[in-house]
C-alpha cells in the first residue's frame, strides 16, 4: 500500500503533461508520433501505470484529464502529418492551369435578339406592354389609318412592298398603334417590336427587311414633356445613363407635334466625331404627339384623351452598340460573326 | 437646299456664330446636315490680298503665243505686271486679281514668278480658281470699279452654306428667303421684305394664256419681254447660284433659277418665237402626246397629265420639265415668262409615272403658296430687264379661286396642355406673329405660305412646341392603370432562345423573302427587289439549310443553328402569320431529337412522337411532335449527316403543363429493369404509353436505354430494355406491390403487342 502511495506521489501530472505535448507538437514523422504515443499512453507508459494504481478519486481525476489532453494531442498532431503528407503527396500531381477545359457547348443569342431584350425590358419596367404584330398588313392600317396622305411617298411602289392593290409588307411598326387602339379603351402603354419591310438597296446601312421598336402611350393629360422623359429613360436604358437626348422638330403622317430624338454620340461623347458626323449627335428614329386624325380613325376623342408615340430602328441601335460598321453581317447567318454575341 | 449664308443675309441680320444658328434651326426648323466654309480662306489677312483691278495694257507674251502680258492698276499707283491664260478681255477691263502670298481655295499659295522669262506679280482670276463658279473658259470680267477695292467688298469670297433638310410639309423652306424668315422669328430680327420690285414697263401689249384646267393650274402669270440679250449672267448671280448648288446657264434661265431659290417659286422662260400661235394654253395631255424635254428625251404623256402647250402642241409638262423646241437659247431676243402655281397632286402623280424628279417638281408636289406668283414674277423682271437688258412689255395674272388664309380657333392654353410647359398667351402670340400669322381674338389666321401644314388647332400649338422645345421638360407619365408584363409565349419565345443557345446553337437571323418556297402557293411579290427576296416563306428551315451549307464551305465546325421567325401560310386575304422556331445541327437524327425533347422538358411540355414523312426530311428518319417536325435533313439537300427541326411556338404553347409539386421524398421509388421482345414495327413509344395506361401514375419513368437485334430474339425482332420506377406518394410500395404493376405492364404489352418478357 505504501508502495503505491510512493508511485503516485512519484508522478507529477503537470510536469508529465507539459512533457508529452511538448514532445507530440515536435513530432514531424508518424513514427516518431507513434513511438510517442506508447510511450506516454502506452500500457506500461507511467500515466497508465499510475492510472492503474491510483486510489484516489481526485488523483484519478487529474491523471484522467492529462491522458485526455495528451491523447488529443496526439491526434491534432496526427491530422497535421497526414495532411502534410497528403499536400506532398499531391504536389506530385500539377495540370497546366492555362489548358482548357472540358468542351461544352456554348450557343450565341443574336445581336438582335439581345437588343430586343433589352428594349422589352425597358419598357416592361415602365409598364409598358409588349405587341407583335402582323408583317403583312392591309394599305389601310399601314397608311390610310396612320393618317398618310394619298400622295405621299411611302405609297409608291418604289418604295414598298405590295402584295397586291391592298395588301403590303409593313413599312413601319406603326400599324400595331391602330391594332392596339381599336382592341381596347385607352389608357394604352404599348411597345411594337418586329420585322418591317421597305424597298431599299442593300448597303452598309440598309436592308430591305429591318426591325423597329414602337412605343405608343394613350392616357389623359399626356404631353410632350412626357415624351421627353420616356424617350430620355429608354435611350438610357439602351446606352447608359450618362447619355443625352435632345429633340428636334420633324414631320410625320402620324404625329402633330413631331419630333425627332438625338441620343449624344458614345465615341466622342458629344465633342463631334465621324460615326455622329462630326455633330456630336446620332439621330435615333422618330416620335411625336398622336396626331388627332389618328385618334379620330380609331374613335377616340382627342380632346378627352392625348397620347404619344415613337419608332426607332433596331439595327441602329445594335450597331451602336456593339460597334459595326456594317449591318449585312447581320443577316448573314455566319458563324464568325454570330459566336461573337 | 443649299443655302449661302451670304445671300441669307441680304434677307436678315445674322451676327450669331454659325454653329449656334444651325444647332437652333435643326432643333427648330429643319436639320442643318452641315455647315460647308467655301471660298478663300479670311485667315491672317488673306482677304486683303484679293484686289479689283483695272488692266491698264494687255498684249501678246513676247515669248509665248498663248499668254497675255498685262499691267493692271490693283490700286497701287504703279500697275503690276501679269502674266495670263485668258484672251476674254483686253485694257480696260475690270478683274479680279490675286496679289503674291495670297492662298487659294485649295491651298494654293501665290508667289512672285517668272513666267517665259516674264515677272508675274499676281494673278487675273477665273471663277473656278475661287469657288465662285465652275467656268475656266476665260477669266471673270466685273463691272467697273475703283481699282484696289478689295474683292470681299464686291463678290463673296469667303462664304457658308448651310445645308438644310427639310420636312416634305414645309415647301416654304425650299428658299433662301424662307429660311430667313425662320431666322428672324427664332431670333426676333428685323425680316426685309420679299427681294423684287417691278420695273416700269415698256410696253402693254396683250399676252395670250389660257387655262383651261384652273384646279391643276389655279394661276399662271405670264409676262413678255422683248430685245432680249441672251448672255452670261453678272459674277455675283453666277456665284449665288454656283453656291447653291445649280449650274449657270444664261442670263434669263440664271434668273428663273434665282427666283426659285430665293423665293421657292419655280418658273419657266419660252422662246416667244417657237410658241405655235405665240400663246399658252394650259390642259391635260391629249391621248397618245408625246413631247421631247429640255434633256433630250422623248417622252410619251397620259391624259391625266398637265402640259403647257402653245396653239399646237405640248411645250412643257406643267411644274416639271419644259420642252427642248422652245427652250431659250442663244439667239432668243422674246421671252414668255411663266410664274404659276400648281397643284400638287396631279404633278407629283405625273413625276412618279415618268420617273422624272426636277427642283421644280420636288417644289411644286409640296404644295407652293399660289400667292407667291406675283412676288416670284417681279423678282424675276427685275432681273430680266438688269441682267439682259430687256424690255418688259407685257402682263396677265389668269388665276383661279385662290384659297382663302385659314381661320383657326386656338387656345393658348391647349397648347400649354399637349406640350407639359406653360408659355404665356402674349408670348405665343408674338412668337406666332414673328411666323407671320395673325392673332385675333381666340383665331389665328394663317399666312398663305403655310396654307397646307397649319389647318388645325394641334397645327399651331406644334408651331409654339417647336419654338420652346429645349425648354419643355423631361417628365414621364401619371400613371393610373396598365401594367407591363409578356405574354405567355412572349416567356415562351425567351425560354426557347435560352435553352437552344444554352445547348449550343447559335441563333441566325435569315429573310423572310425567299427565291423559292416548298409551298408552290406560298405568296409572291409582284415586283421584288430581286430574284432572291420574292416569295414570304412558310417554312424556316430551307433558310437555315442555307446557312449551315454556307457554313460547311467557309470550314465552321460543329455547326449549330436556330432562328425564331415569322412563316406566312397562304389564306384567304391576310396570310396567317405563325411564329417558328427551327433549327440544324450537325450529328443527324438522334441530335435533333435530343435537342427537342430538351426543349420540350424546359418548356414543361410533353412530347410525343411519331413516324411522319416530309420532303425535306430522311424518309426513315422523320418524326412529327405536336409542334411540328424533327428528324434528319433528307441528304440530297446537304451533305452530311444534318439534325432538324421546326416546331411551331404557339401550338407548343398550347402544350406546356402546368407546374405542380410530386412528392418524390417521402417514400421511396423500385427501380427495375425491364426488357421485352416484341416484333420489329413495334415502336418503343407505343410499348410505354400502353404501360402507362396499364400501371397508371404509380409508374413514374420507363424510359428505353437499349435496342437489342440478335439471334436470342430471332430474325424480324428486337429486344428494347427500359429503366423503369415505380413510386407512390401514399405510402412506401412493397415488393409485392411492384410485382403486381409489373405484371399489369406485362400483360398489357403482351396482349397489345405480343410482347414478351425477357428474363
Amino acid at each position: 500500500m505504501t508502495e503505491s502511495r510512493d508511485t503516485v506521489a512519484r508522478v507529477d501530472a503537470e510536469a508529465l503533461q507539459r512533457e508529452a505535448l511538448s514532445a507530440i507538437e515536435a513530432a514531424s514523422t508518424a513514427n516518431e508520433l507513434d513511438e510517442l504515443r506508447v510511450r506516454y499512453l502506452g500500457r506500461s507508459s507511467e500515466l497508465k501505470l499510475a492510472l492503474r494504481e491510483v486510489r484516489d478519486r481526485e488523483t484519478g481525476m487529474a491523471l484522467n484529464a492529462v491522458r485526455v489532453a495528451i491523447e488529443a494531442a496526439v491526434s491534432s498532431r496526427q491530422a497535421t502529418l497526414e495532411r502534410a503528407e497528403l499536400d506532398r503527396a499531391l504536389t506530385e500531381d500539377v495540370v497546366d492551369v492555362t489548358l482548357p477545359g472540358d468542351h461544352l457547348p456554348l450557343g450565341h443569342l443574336h445581336p438582335i435578339t439581345q437588343t430586343r431584350r433589352e428594349i422589352e425590358d425597358a419598357f416592361l419596367g415602365l409598364g409598358y406592354e409588349v405587341r407583335d404584330d402582323r408583317e403583312v398588313e392591309t394599305t389601310e392600317y399601314n397608311f390610310d389609318k396612320l393618317a398618310f396622305d394619298p400622295w405621299h411617298p411611302a405609297r409608291s411602289q418604289r418604295a414598298t412592298f405590295f402584295l397586291d392593290e391592298t395588301h403590303v409588307l409593313r413599312t413601319e411598326t406603326s400599324p400595331s398603334q391602330i391594332h392596339a387602339m381599336e382592341e381596347r379603351e385607352p389608357p394604352i402603354y404599348m411597345v411594337s417590336i418586329g420585322r418591317c419591310y421597305r424597298r431599299d438597296a442593300i448597303d452598309a446601312t440598309h436592308y430591305p427587311i429591318f426591325h423597329q421598336f414602337e412605343g405608343l402611350a394613350v392616357d389623359r393629360g399626356l404631353t410632350l414633356a412626357d415624351l421627353k422623359g420616356t424617350l430620355l429613360h429608354v435611350m438610357r436604358a439602351l446606352y447608359g445613363p450618362d447619355r443625352r437626348v435632345r429633340f428636334r422638330t420633324h414631320y410625320f403622317p402620324f404625329t402633330e407635334p413631331s419630333i425627332e430624338p438625338d441620343v449624344s454620340c458614345g465615341i466622342c461623347g458629344g465633342a463631334g466625331c465621324r460615326t455622329c458626323k462630326h455633330s456630336g449627335w446620332l439621330e435615333m428614329g422618330g416620335a411625336g404627339m398622336v396626331d388627332p386624325r389618328v385618334l379620330a380613325n380609331v374613335g377616340i376623342d382627342h380632346e378627352d384623351w392625348s397620347g404619344f408615340a415613337f419608332g426607332c430602328g433596331i439595327e441602329r441601335v445594335a450597331q451602336l452598340k456593339y460597334d459595326f460598321p456594317d449591318i449585312r453581317p447581320l443577316w448573314d447567318g455566319d458563324l464568325r460573326v454570330l459566336r461573337q454575341f | 437646299m443649299r443655302v449661302p449664308v451670304s445671300w441669307l443675309r441680304d434677307y436678315v441680320p445674322i451676327e450669331m456664330p454659325l454653329d449656334e444658328l444651325a444647332t437652333r434651326l435643326s432643333i427648330s426648323t429643319a436639320e442643318i446636315e452641315g455647315i460647308e466654309r467655301r471660298g478663300v480662306s479670311d485667315e491672317d489677312g488673306n482677304l486683303g490680298l484679293f484686289r479689283i483691278g483695272k488692266v491698264v495694257e494687255a498684249e501678246k507674251h513676247p515669248n509665248a503665243d498663248r499668254l497675255q502680258l498685262c499691267r493692271v492698276d490693283v490700286g497701287e499707283g504703279e500697275p503690276r505686271q501679269i502674266v495670263c491664260g485668258a484672251w476674254n478681255f483686253g485694257a480696260g477691263a475690270t478683274v479680279a486679281v490675286a496679289l503674291p502670298g495670297a492662298v487659294l481655295p485649295g491651298g494654293l499659295t501665290l508667289d512672285q514668278r517668272k513666267v517665259r522669262g516674264e515677272p508675274s506679280n499676281g494673278m487675273i482670276l477665273a471663277e473656278d480658281e475661287i469657288e465662285l463658279g465652275a467656268d475656266h473658259s476665260g477669266i471673270m470680267l466685273l463691272p467697273e470699279t475703283e481699282p484696289g477695292t478689295p474683292l470681299a467688298d464686291v463678290l463673296p469670297l469667303t462664304d457658308d452654306v448651310l445645308l438644310v433638310e427639310s420636312t416634305g410639309n414645309r415647301p416654304d423652306l425650299l428658299s433662301v428667303y424662307g429660311i430667313a424668315r425662320e431666322v428672324a422669328a427664332l431670333y426676333d430680327l428685323e425680316l426685309a421684305p420679299p427681294p423684287g420690285v417691278d420695273p416700269e414697263p415698256a410696253g402693254d401689249e396683250p399676252v395670250d394664256i389660257a387655262v383651261d384646267d384652273l384646279e391643276g393650274c389655279p394661276r399662271y402669270i405670264g409676262r413678255l419681254f422683248r430685245n432680249v440679250t441672251i448672255g452670261p449672267s453678272p459674277v455675283w448671280l453666277k456665284a449665288r447660284l454656283h453656291a447653291a448648288g445649280m449650274r449657270p446657264i444664261s442670263n434669263v434661265v440664271d434668273a428663273t433659277n434665282y427666283v426659285m431659290l430665293a423665293l421657292g417659286n419655280p418658273l419657266h422662260a419660252f422662246d416667244l418665237t417657237t410658241l405655235g400661235g405665240g400663246k399658252i394654253i394650259v390642259r391635260r395631255a391629249r391621248p397618245d402626246e408625246t413631247i421631247r424635254t429640255l434633256d433630250g428625251v422623248e417622252r410619251k404623256l397620259e391624259e391625266a397629265d398637265l402640259v403647257i402647250a402653245d396653239a399646237e402642241r405640248a411645250v412643257a409638262i406643267a411644274g416639271i420639265m419644259g420642252g427642248e423646241e422652245t427652250e431659250i437659247g442663244e439667239g432668243t431676243t422674246d421671252v414668255l415668262l411663266e410664274a404659276a402655281n400648281f397643284e400638287p397632286t396631279g404633278l407629283y402623280r405625273t413625276s412618279e409615272r415618268l420617273r422624272l424628279r426636277t427642283e421644280g417638281s420636288n417644289r411644286w408636289e409640296k404644295g407652293v403658296d399660289p400667292y407667291l406668283a406675283e412676288q416670284a414674277a417681279k423678282l424675276a423682271t427685275e432681273l430680266i430687264v438688269s441682267t439682259a437688258g430687256a424690255e418688259w412689255t407685257g402682263h396677265v395674272d389668269v388665276q383661279g379661286q385662290l384659297p382663302e388664309r385659314p381661320v383657326i380657333s386656338f387656345r393658348p392654353e391647349r397648347a400649354d396642355e399637349l406640350i407639359g410647359l406653360e408659355t404665356p398667351p402674349g408670348e405665343q402670340t408674338r412668337l406666332l406673329e414673328r411666323l407671320g400669322f395673325e392673332a385675333r381674338d381666340g383665331d389665328v389666321v394663317v399666312p398663305t405660305f403655310r396654307a397646307r401644314d397649319v389647318t388645325r388647332e394641334v397645327d399651331v400649338v406644334e408651331e409654339v412646341a417647336r419654338f420652346r422645345l429645349e425648354e419643355v421638360p423631361f417628365t414621364l407619365p401619371a400613371r393610373r392603370e396598365m401594367f407591363g408584363a409578356l405574354t405567355p409565349i412572349q416567356k415562351l419565345r425567351r425560354r426557347v432562345e435560352d435553352v437552344l443557345a444554352g445547348l449550343g446553337l447559335a441563333e441566325t437571323y435569315t429573310p423572310s423573302l425567299r427565291a423559292e418556297d416548298p409551298d408552290p402557293q406560298a405568296l409572291t411579290l409582284p415586283e421584288p427587289l430581286s430574284a432572291e427576296l420574292a416569295t414570304l416563306r412558310t417554312r424556316l428551315l430551307p433558310s437555315l439549310v442555307e446557312a449551315a451549307r454556307r457554313n460547311s464551305e467557309l470550314g465552321a465546325e460543329s455547326v449549330a443553328l436556330f432562328e425564331v421567325a415569322r412563316v406566312y401560310l397562304p389564306a384567304a386575304g391576310l396570310p396567317d402569320e405563325h411564329t417558328h422556331v427551327a433549327g440544324i445541327v450537325e450529328g443527324g437524327w438522334s441530335r435533333a431529337k435530343g435537342i427537342v425533347e430538351a426543349l420540350y422538358a424546359a418548356v414543361q411540355a410533353e412530347a410525343v412522337f411519331e413516324r411522319t414523312s416530309d420532303e425535306l426530311l430522311h424518309p426513315g428518319k422523320a418524326a412529327s411532335v405536336g409542334s411540328g417536325l424533327v428528324g434528319e435533313l433528307h441528304p440530297s439537300l446537304l451533305e452530311g449527316a444534318w439534325g432538324v427541326f421546326e416546331l411551331d411556338l404557339a401550338t407548343l404553347l398550347a402544350e406546356t403543363v402546368e407546374l405542380r409539386y410530386t412528392d418524390v421524398i417521402t417514400y421511396p421509388p423500385v427501380r427495375q429493369d425491364l426488357a421485352f421482345a416484341v416484333s420489329d414495327d413495334v415502336a418503343a413509344g407505343d410499348l410505354v404509353a400502353a404501360a402507362r395506361e396499364a400501371a397508371g401514375p404509380e409508374l413514374r419513368t420507363m424510359r428505353a436505354f437499349d435496342v437489342y437485334h440478335g439471334d436470342q430474339v430471332g430474325a424480324g425482332r428486337k429486344s428494347i430494355a427500359f429503366a423503369v420506377s415505380f413510386q407512390s406518394s401514399e405510402r412506401t410500395l412493397s415488393d409485392e406491390d411492384a410485382a403486381a404493376l409489373r405484371e399489369r405492364i406485362v400483360a398489357a404489352l403482351a396482349e397489345k403487342y405480343g410482347a414478351e418478357l425477357r428474363a
